[in-house]
């Protein structure tokens, strides 16, 4: 094996610095497909965000005058709710879905045997993978204004009909799918701190919680934050739990975006939406690579 | 402070931490649990746990229903051409960019994963707002461009990053006792990223199979794919045969977990840059 490391041979298309053929060519099919059928489609939706809306016709017309009046649209109370709405809820299901995670990833790293570790690991796999529908029906069923709940709720004297408990319930939707990608994600960062760091605190007399709190927790922060922005994005752009869970009482911008083009057909304002979503989720993302200098994939 | 403080200090912080994880984890299950539990319920109505009786009166219900069997015949199909289409098309993009340093490549790379970063109902209402203008309105076509175009980056992303992982002197070694590139790639390289391309087509064809964000903006009247039919349905009415669907569902999920134990592992599944943003 040694002889062969020693021989200075590369592979022949590294040798070239400028794209070789074969390169090119496996690489043509992907660009082609990227380039087609999704970056003509968002430059086609930034130029329908900037023309004019005919109330009654369905999308605009071709010679449209362009106009930043879709813009404008947003700058409006209703509009402000909603995005208010969106961010409220998100942060609050990313705080505490890290709250929830970063023990639940501890103790599969530091305290569980591997058997526990492997099922553990296999549930939260499988929660990731679950059906985002499922999901959904599944927290409908249990905790929804006709659920199985209801009884309990109705005797703590909950309304499971009042906002505050459908903006609860759309919130634990989130953290539902929240937590286990936390958990997934904090998993290499518990792994990356020396254990021997805090079991010298604990031997040189700190109470446990004073020993993370002092220790495990500031060593894990940017892994804490880039969890935290990931869920974020992720709830940022749910469309599904907000759409069910939330009745059309709680709107989040993704549904917004779906009402414009279903139920008024101002296909120009719906397309202003989504582009004030799609530069909130990259103000978000690239927040995330700021707290964390970029490594190559997989590394 | 001393010991005995500290002591019980600790004791109470681990208890409450057990505490807390039995919470998280009842939280995590018991949505599900009550789901299948209630998908065999005999009852009519949507009554108190458990179930007095059990039947399979929601699953007869749910074969007999017409959209079911459009939808799940639709999105079966869509799912299978669109993950075929991007274990070809991502597994020579994440090759090519895996052959060595050229000018662009972290350009490229950030290309190919973008369609991740944008919000799947923009990716949607954009795709529509395109494809009728060029005047694509077949529902089939316009489903299989949504799909391909939020599923593609898992495989490029999978292949990738097992590719990074492998042993590159395998492939040398190959090279230096004479085989060409191309018997390199095929008997070398393709097999060590095999486990990479395996957690990718799962990964795309979970995805599309569950999409709703997209589909909904893509679906004709009579070509719509079962997540789409269910929801439309769930907002319609609320009955137990989605409770049966939903357990069909969870059993597909915990089919493709198998898959991916069997081939890959859950261990380098951690380590293939999935759950890193």
């Amino acid at each position: 094996m040694s002889a062969v490391t020693a021989i200075p041979l590369r592979k022949p298309a590294s040798a070239v610095p400028a794209l070789g053929r074969t390169t090119l060519l496996l690489l043509a099919p992907g660009l082609l497909l990227l380039f087609v059928i999704f970056a003509l489609p968002l430059l086609g939706l930034a130029l329908e965000s900037l023309k004019q809306y005919v109330p009654g016709r369905v999308g605009s017309a071709t010679d449209a005058p362009l106009t930043l009046e879709n813009y404008r649209e947003l700058a409006t109370p209703s509009f402000a709710g909603v995005l208010y709405e969106t961010f409220k809820l998100s942060a609050a299901a990313a705080l505490t879905g890290l709250l929830a995670a970063f023990p639940l990833a501890y103790c599969i790293v530091r305290r569980f045997s591997p058997r526990q570790r492997a099922a553990c690991i296999g549930l939260l796999v499988m929660l990731v993978l679950l059906s985002m529908l499922v999901r959904t029906y599944a927290l409908e069923l249990a905790f929804g204004s006709v659920g199985i709940a209801r009884p309990l709720l109705l005797a703590l004297g909950i309304s499971p009909t009042s906002r505050w408990y459908i903006e609860t319930l759309v919130g634990a939707g989130l953290l539902h799918a929240i937590v286990p990608i936390c958990t997934l994600t904090l998993l290499g960062t518990i792994q990356n701190i020396d254990p021997r760091l805090c079991d010298a605190a604990q031997s040189l007399g700190a109470p446990a919680w004073k020993a993370h709190l002092g220790i495990t927790v500031p060593l894990a922060l940017p892994g804490l934050v880039s969890a935290f922005l990931i869920a974020m994005t992720f709830a940022i752009s749910a469309f599904v739990i907000p759409m069910v869970l939330g009745k059309g009482r709680v709107l989040f911008l993704s549904n917004t975006i779906y009402t414009r083009f279903s139920d008024v057909a101002n296909y120009p304002s719906g397309a202003a939406v989504s582009i004030v979503m799609l530069v909130i989720s990259l103000l978000a993302l690239s927040l995330v690579s700021l707290v964390r200098p970029r490594k190559g994939a997989g590394s | 402070m001393n010991g005995t403080a500290k002591r019980r200090s600790d004791q109470v912080l681990g208890g409450a931490m057990i505490a807390m994880l039995a919470l998280v984890l009842a939280f995590l299950v018991t949505p599900l649990l009550v789901t299948c539990l209630l998908a065999f319920d005999a009852r009519s109505f949507l009554g108190p746990l458990p179930p007095p009786a059990l039947s399979l009166r929601w699953f007869e219900k749910l074969v007999s229903l017409d959209y079911v069997a459009t939808g799940l015949a639709t999105s079966l199909k869509i799912a299978v051409l669109t993950t075929v289409i991007d274990v070809l098309v991502g597994t020579a993009a994440a090759v090519a960019l895996d052959r060595g340093s050229f000018r662009g490549r972290g350009l490229l790379m950030a290309a190919f994963l973008s369609p991740l970063i944008v919000p799947a109902v923009v990716i949607g209402f954009a795709l529509l707002l395109f494809l009728s203008r060029i005047g694509i309105v077949d529902g089939f076509t316009r489903l299989l461009c949504g799909h391909v175009v939020i599923t593609l980056p898992y495989v490029v992303r999978t292949v990738l990053a097992s590719l990074t992982g492998r042993d590159r002197r395998l492939t040398e070694a190959a090279l230096v006792l004479g085989a060409t590139e191309s018997q390199a790639f095929w008997t070398i390289t393709l097999p060590l990223i095999r486990s990479g391309m395996v957690t990718g087509a799962v990964f795309a064809f979970a995805v599309s199979l569950d999409d709703v964000a997209v589909s909904m903006f893509l679906t004709d009247p009579t070509t719509y794919t079962l997540p789409v039919a269910l929801v439309s349905n769930m907002r319609a009415s609320f009955d137990l045969t989605i409770a049966a669907a939903a357990v069909l569902l969870m059993a597909v999920s915990a089919l493709l977990i198998l898959v991916l134990e069997r081939f890959v592992g859950f261990d380098r599944l951690l380590g293939q840059g999935l759950f890193r943003s």
